[in-house]
C-alpha cells in the first residue's frame, strides 16, 4: 500500500484542463521533489490533493492511504494526515494564530475521538515549536500571518506542519523567498518531521533546497504531465541545464 | 410628516438654539436633506418617541478627578454653543429642548484616569459638552447601560470640543440593550487636536448613530476604529459626516460591522474636504458582512471635494466570508462552519479597539458559540 497513488489524474481549473494524465507514487518514508516550469502545474497538483473547490478531478484516481480522494471534503482530507504548505499562506486579521493553531490541533483529536489537549499544554508546545523556528514566540499572538514578511509566513506554515503532524505533506515552494538562514530552518524542520511512517511531497524551483533535503526521487512537470522522473541528481541537471530540452 | 406636532409647538428652545431655532427644526425635519439620511431608519416613530420620552435631569457623572469641572449650562455667564448644524440634525434640537439644560465637563488638566460616563439606555438625556483646553488630554469611557427591561426609547447628544494640541479618546459600547436609541456625537477640532473613536457593541435594538466631526483647525486628526454585531433583529444605521475644513487635516475610519439573521445595518460616510483644506488626507473603509440571506446590507460612500491637493480613499464593500481564507482554515482540519465562525469573529475582531475591545470580543465569541 503507498500513502500516496496518483494514476492517469486529469483535473480542471475552472474548466480549464490543467493536468494531464499524471501518475505518481510515494510511499511512506519517502521525500519526493517535483520541479517544473512556472504555469506547469505544480500548485494545481498540490490544490487538487487537498482538494480546494474549483479544482476538478476529470479522470483518473488519487488515493491517500488506500482511500479515494475524490468527494472528500478538505477538512477530512486534513483529519485524515494530509498536508498542504500554501505557496501563498492567507492572512486573517482578527484570528490568533495561536487560536487557529489550538482549533487546528482540537479538529485533528476530535477526528480521532480524543479528547482536546489543555491549552496550557498546547500552548507551551507550540511557543516552543515556534522558537525553534526562529520565530517570536510573539507571533503566535497576532492574526494568522497577518503582515508577516515572507519568510515568517513560510516559516509558520512548517509550524503547522510540525504541530499536526501530518502522513503527507504536501509543500509548495516554501524555499521561495527565503534568505539563506530562513532556508535552512525551513529545511531543519521538513528533515525534523521526516520519518518512516510519512512522506513529503516537495514542490521547488531551487536545487539549493534539495541540498539540504535530499530526495528519494526528482519528477519534472511539464504542461500538466510528469515528463522525467531520476534521483537527484536530475535536479542537478535542471539547475545546469534548465528546461529547454524539455521541448527539445 | 406625522409627528407630534402639538408636542413640537409647545416646546421652549433652549437658549443655546437661538432665536427661531426650534422653528428651523420642524422645517428641517420635512427637508430634502434630513429625508435622505433617513432613508433607512423611521425618523416619524424616532421623532415621536423623542417627544414622548421622559427626561434626565441629573448630572451625567459622580465626582470628577482634579482639573475637571462640572456645569449647568444656565449657570454659566455665557452659555456655550455646541455648534450643532441643526438643518442637518433637527432632533438634536427637539431633543436639546425636551432634557432642558445642557452639562458642560470642562478639562482644564490632564485627569489622572479615564471619565467614566454612563449613557443611560432610556430617557432623552441633556446634551453633555466636553470641553477640553489646549494640550489636555483626556479618555472618555461611555457605556450605555439599561436601567429596566421595558424595551423603550433613549436619546443621547454629546460634544467634544478640543482646543488646540489637545487630545480625546472617546470610547463607547453596547451590550445589546433592549430600548431603541438616537445619538449624535458632534466634535470640533482645532490646530493639532486629535481625535480617537472606538465605539463597538453588539445591537439587538434600533440604533441611529449620527456623527458630526469637524478637523477644523490645521494638522486636527481623527482616527476611527469600531465594530458591530447586528443581531436578534437588530437596526443599526450609522450616519457619518466626517469635515476637513482645514490644510494638513488627517481622517482614518475603519469600520466593521456584521448582520446576523433577520438584522439590518446601514453605514453612510461621507467625507466633505472644504476648498481651504490643502494636504487633507482621508481614508474611510467600511466593510460589512451580511452571515444569513434575510440580512441587509446598505453602505454608501460619500466624498465631497473642493480642493485638488489632497488624498482620499473610499472604500465600502458588502460581502461573504473570504473563499480562500476558509478553504485555508479547512485545509488545517475545522469544518466549514466552524471556519465560517472563526472568520466572522476574526472579521468582527479586527474592528476592535481600546478599553472595550476585550468585552466586545467576548460578546462576539458569545454570539457564536451559542449560534
Ligand atoms: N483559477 C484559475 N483559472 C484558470 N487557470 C488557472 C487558475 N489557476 C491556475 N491556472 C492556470 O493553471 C496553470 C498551472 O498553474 P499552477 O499554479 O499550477 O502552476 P505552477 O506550476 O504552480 O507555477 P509556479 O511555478 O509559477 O508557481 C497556469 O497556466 C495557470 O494560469
Ligand atoms: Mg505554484
Amino acid at each position: 500500500m503507498s500513502l500516496l497513488e496518483v494514476d492517469g489524474l486529469y483535473a480542471s481549473v475552472n474548466g480549464e484542463p490543467i493536468l494531464k494524465d499524471l501518475s505518481l507514487r510515494v510511499e511512506a518514508g519517502e521525500i519526493h521533489a517535483i520541479m517544473g516550469p512556472n504555469g506547469s502545474g505544480k500548485s494545481t497538483l498540490a490544490n487538487v490533493l487537498a482538494g480546494r473547490p474549483g479544482y476538478e478531478v476529470t479522470a483518473g484516481q488519487v488515493s491517500f492511504n488506500d482511500t479515494a480522494l475524490v468527494d472528500v471534503a478538505p477538512e477530512a482530507r486534513a483529519q485524515a494526515g494530509l498536508f498542504l504548505a500554501f505557496q501563498y499562506p492567507v492572512e486573517i486579521p482578527g484570528v490568533s494564530n495561536m487560536e487557529f493553531l489550538k482549533a487546528a490541533w482540537d479538529s485533528h483529536l476530535a477526528a480521532q475521538g480524543a479528547q482536546p489537549e489543555s491549552a496550557v499544554g498546547f500552548m507551551k508546545r507550540a511557543r516552543a515549536l515556534a522558537t525553534s523556528l526562529g520565530l517570536n514566540p510573539e507571533f503566535l499572538k497576532r492574526g494568522v500571518n497577518e503582515g508577516f514578511s515572507g519568510g515568517e509566513k513560510k516559516r509558520n506554515e512548517i509550524l503547522q506542519l510540525l504541530l499536526l503532524e501530518p502522513k503527507l505533506a504536501v509543500l509548495d515552494e516554501t524555499d521561495s523567498g527565503l534568505d539563506i538562514d530562513a532556508l535552512q530552518t525551513v529545511a531543519a524542520g521538513v528533515n525534523r518531521f521526516r520519518s518512516a511512517d510519512n512522506g513529503v511531497l516537495l514542490i521547488t524551483h531551487y536545487q539549493r533546497l534539495l541540498n539540504h533535503i535530499v530526495p528519494d526521487r526528482v519528477h519534472v512537470l511539464n504542461e500538466g504531465c510528469i515528463v522525467a522522473s531520476g534521483d537527484k541528481h536530475l535536479a542537478e541537471k535542471l539547475e545546469a541545464e534548465g528546461y529547454a530540452w524539455l521541448s527539445g | 410628516m406625522a409627528v407630534g406636532i402639538e408636542a413640537l409647538q409647545t416646546l421652549e428652545a433652549p437658549p443655546w438654539l437661538g432665536a427661531g431655532g426650534l422653528t428651523r427644526c420642524r422645517q428641517a425635519l420635512g427637508g430634502k436633506l434630513v429625508r435622505e439620511t433617513w432613508k433607512y431608519s423611521p425618523l416619524p416613530k424616532v421623532t415621536n418617541a423623542l417627544l414622548a420620552a421622559d427626561e434626565h435631569q441629573g448630572p451625567p457623572v459622580g465626582a470628577l478627578p482634579p482639573g475637571v469641572a462640572l456645569h449647568r449650562f444656565d449657570e454659566l455667564d455665557v452659555p456655550p454653543t455646541l455648534g450643532i448644524d441643526l438643518n442637518r440634525y433637527p432632533l438634536a434640537g427637539i431633543a436639546a429642548a425636551r432634557a432642558g439644560a445642557g452639562w458642560l465637563i470642562d478639562v482644564k488638566r490632564t485627569p489622572s484616569h479615564p471619565l467614566r460616563i454612563p449613557a443611560p439606555a432610556l430617557g432623552v438625556s441633556a446634551p453633555l459638552l466636553v470641553r477640553v483646553a489646549a494640550s489636555c488630554r483626556v479618555d472618555i469611557e461611555q457605556e450605555t447601560v439599561q436601567t429596566t427591561d421595558n424595551a423603550d426609547f433613549g436619546a443621547q447628544i454629546l460634544v467634544l470640543s478640543l482646543a488646540a494640541d489637545s487630545e480625546a479618546h472617546w470610547a463607547a459600547a453596547e451590550f445589546a440593550p433592549t430600548a431603541d436609541k438616537w445619538c449624535l456625537l458632534q466634535a470640533h477640532l482645532q490646530r493639532n487636536a486629535a481625535l480617537t473613536l472606538n465605539h463597538q457593541g453588539t445591537v439587538s435594538n434600533f440604533l441611529r448613530q449620527d456623527v458630526n466631526i469637524v478637523l477644523g483647525g490645521q494638522g486636527a486628526r481623527l482616527a476611527s476604529v469600531g465594530a458591530a454585531l447586528v443581531q436578534d433583529g437588530g437596526r443599526l444605521d450609522q450616519q457619518l459626516v466626517i469635515e476637513h475644513a482645514s490644510g494638513g487635516t488627517v481622517s482614518r475610519i475603519k469600520q466593521h460591522n456584521l448582520a446576523a439573521g433577520r438584522s439590518r445595518c446601514t453605514f453612510n460616510g461621507r467625507i466633505h474636504i472644504h476648498a481651504g483644506a490643502s494636504g487633507a488626507d482621508a481614508d474611510l473603509s467600511n466593510r460589512n458582512l451580511a452571515l444569513d440571506p434575510s440580512a441587509e446590507v446598505n453602505t454608501k460612500p460619500e466624498l465631497e471635494i473642493y480642493n485638488d491637493d489632497v488624498r482620499c480613499a473610499h472604500g465600502a464593500t458588502v460581502g461573504q466570508l473570504d473563499a480562500e481564507a476558509l478553504f485555508y482554515l479547512q485545509s488545517r482540519g475545522l469544518g466549514p462552519q466552524q471556519a465560517q465562525r472563526l472568520l466572522s469573529l476574526g472579521f468582527l475582531r479586527d474592528g476592535l479597539a481600546g478599553p472595550y475591545a476585550e468585552r466586545a470580543a467576548e460578546a462576539f465569541a458569545a454570539h457564536f458559540t451559542s449560534a
